[in-house]
């Protein structure tokens, strides 16, 4: 019992993983403030969850729902690149409720609010994933994947220009660097993982529906690109664990779900408010937002 | 008779995301960040109604201003417990926007929590039968709505004209170094426009108490509407914003005619981008640095 338990967050801290990491790449070392990260994580989860129904492996639900992300990270930098901070969040911010409207209004290929049950585990190799241990070890196995691409582009001349353009874009594009270019490369690697961790989602969970993929959902992962620090892996590890086990005693409380709910959402928000105001650079965070 | 019918439904709305949008508008003149947090200033007002008149079986004449005076209360403590701090610190704009919009989160879910989700009505106005006018019914609820909201922007024109705060919060909107110069306190002028803009979302939310109903998310969603409002119309310019909120009003409710009433929410959305790539300064919006 204990144990399925304690696999089951195991996953959910692969999953969120992902999308943290994601995360970081666009708001960590480009400094371009996504709050629409979920609608990338939304189309990932749908693009996989409608493939796999349609009978396609595993691996190619994956990466077409890392493909598909892409694509819309691409739709929603092409007309924000020259916003500035606050602007861009808002507009992205507007991007994810459009996503949300969508996947909620298209009933032919959604279900809307009915949302999509009996998404098939994973099968590689004749080998399906459904045990929740096995999963988790394929959970592992992408997270890891993830972590160490997304640290070597962050670490590669690609990722230093990113840096280079969040500190100061004019003087960036004075060296020749299209920034243009390189911030709308930024949101569609990083809207790529979110895919990937929405696929991971889908088939884990087998069911999805709008709900999951509403604009709250994109607190716990900011508090934990906040709370790590931006552009900080190390930071972000430990973030993650720390956000998806705070709100867990609760449950051994024994509250009853209708209160676990709005409960959590309340502590990652003041622990969002707390770490901005006397923390404002996070555990390990090298720069603070701007 | 579509047409008028469309045509009443969009100006009810854009009155009520008008007088968000004022008040959002009013405080980011002066303060020059996103006050996110407008939104459960209204969901507040309201959700405090409902527990006074419903929950306590107060008078409804009292509770009104109540519920009114409590919204710009909450407006004002969310300046002075948390805003403030963080202007101290010289914080960034986005960590300000960040922080409105955490602010915003945490009062959803405390309403969440302490009413629960499902929808609740205030039902201190019978449903009576519309009248009809020129093909389109309106019930007199929402022609109060409307000619209280045109009445309320009025009066906050004139405060902002003629009255002697009114003229300060436009020196320290216009430029805050000159007007503390001259020896107004603009902290002082940041708390009064939070207080004047937060009762005017108190006003807003309480209208959508009586007109529609009550959910934990309707402060989200009238924030983004009253945000896109101001932002079509020109940020940080009153009128602007009130134009704006019009005209989102009637794209939403005209745009149904085409797509299916679900996308009505998205509409404002893409409205919001449309005008945030090609003119983000708004219809009368002031040139400002919205591009870098």
């Amino acid at each position: 019992m204990i144990e399925s338990y304690l696999i089951h967050l195991a996953i959910l801290i692969c999953i969120y993983l992902i999308l943290a990491i994601a995360l970081q790449i666009a708001v960590g070392f480009s400094g371009l403030l996504n709050l629409g990260h979920i609608a990338f994580y939304c189309v990932g989860a749908y693009a996989s969850a409608l493939l796999a129904l349609a009978g396609f492996p595993f691996w190619v639900c994956l990466i077409a729902a890392g493909i598909l992300a892409m694509l819309s990270g691409f739709v929603i930098a092409l007309p924000t690149n020259k916003l500035r901070g606050d602007y861009l969040a808002l507009a992205t911010m507007g991007f994810s409720f459009v996503v949300y409207a969508i996947a909620l209004n298209w009933t032919d290929l959604t279900r809307g609010p009915l949302g999509l049950p009996g998404i098939p585990r994973p099968k590689i190799f004749g080998f399906v994933f459904s045990d929740n241990l096995a999963f988790l070890i394929l959970a592992i196995a992408i997270a890891l994947i993830c972590f160490f691409a997304l640290k070597r582009i962050a670490s590669s001349q690609f990722g230093k220009v990113l840096e280079a353009i969040r500190d100061d874009e004019l003087a960036t594009r004075i060296l020749g660097k299209n920034s243009f270019k390189m911030k709308t490369f930024a949101l569609g690697i990083s809207a790529f993982f979110a895919g990937i961790a929405g696929s991971l989602y889908a088939s884990y969970i087998t069911f999805i529906d709008p709900s999951s993929f509403t604009i709250l959902q994109i607190i716990p992962v900011l508090a934990i690109v906040i709370i790590g620090g931006l552009a900080s892996f190390r930071g972000t590890i430990i973030a993650t664990i720390i956000i998806v086990l705070l709100p867990e005693p609760m449950r051994f409380i024994g509250f009853p779900s209708s209160i676990v709910g709005p409960a959590r959402q309340i502590i990652y928000a003041l622990l969002l408010l707390l770490i901005l105001l006397f923390r404002p650079k996070g555990l390990f965070g090298k720069v603070e937002l701007e | 008779m579509v047409f008028t019918q469309l045509f009443v439904n969009g100006l009810i709305a854009g009155a009520i995301y008008a007088l968000v949008a004022a008040g959002f508008s009013l405080i980011y003149s002066t303060t020059k960040f996103v006050h996110f947090a407008h939104g459960a200033t209204v969901a507040v007002s309201a959700y405090f109604l409902y527990f006074l008149f419903s929950i306590l079986g107060i008078n409804f004449w009292i509770s009104v201003p109540l519920a009114i005076a409590f919204g710009a209360f909450f407006g004002l403590i969310c300046n002075i417990l948390v805003y403030e701090k963080f202007v101290d610190k010289k914080a960034s704009n986005v960590i300000l926007l960040i922080t409105s919009f955490g602010l915003l989160i945490l009062f959803e879910s405390i309403i969440l929590l302490l009413f629960g989700a499902d929808v609740k009505t205030i039902g201190f106005i019978k449903i009576s039968k519309g009248i009809e006018i020129a093909g389109a019914i309106i019930t007199p609820l929402q022609i109060f709505i409307v000619i209280s909201s045109f009445v309320l922007l009025a009066v906050l024109w004139f405060f902002m004209k003629k009255t002697k705060l009114g003229k300060a919060m436009r020196a320290v909107s216009d430029n805050k170094a000159v007007a503390e110069t001259l020896g107004i306190n603009a902290k002082k002028i940041f708390n009064w426009s939070f207080v004047i803009g937060s009762a005017i979302a108190g006003v807003a939310g309480i209208f959508v108490a009586l007109e529609q109903n009550l959910e934990p998310t309707m402060g989200t969603n009238l924030i983004i509407k009253g945000f896109t409002g101001a932002v079509i119309g020109g940020i940080g310019s009153a009128p602007g914003a009130i134009l704006g909120s019009f005209l989102l009003g009637f794209a939403e409710n005209f745009g149904i005619w085409f797509l299916p009433s679900g996308y009505k929410d998205a509409i404002a959305f893409v409205i919001l981008l449309v005008f945030l790539l090609f003119r983000p300064t708004g219809i009368l919006g002031i040139k400002r640095e919205v591009q870098k």
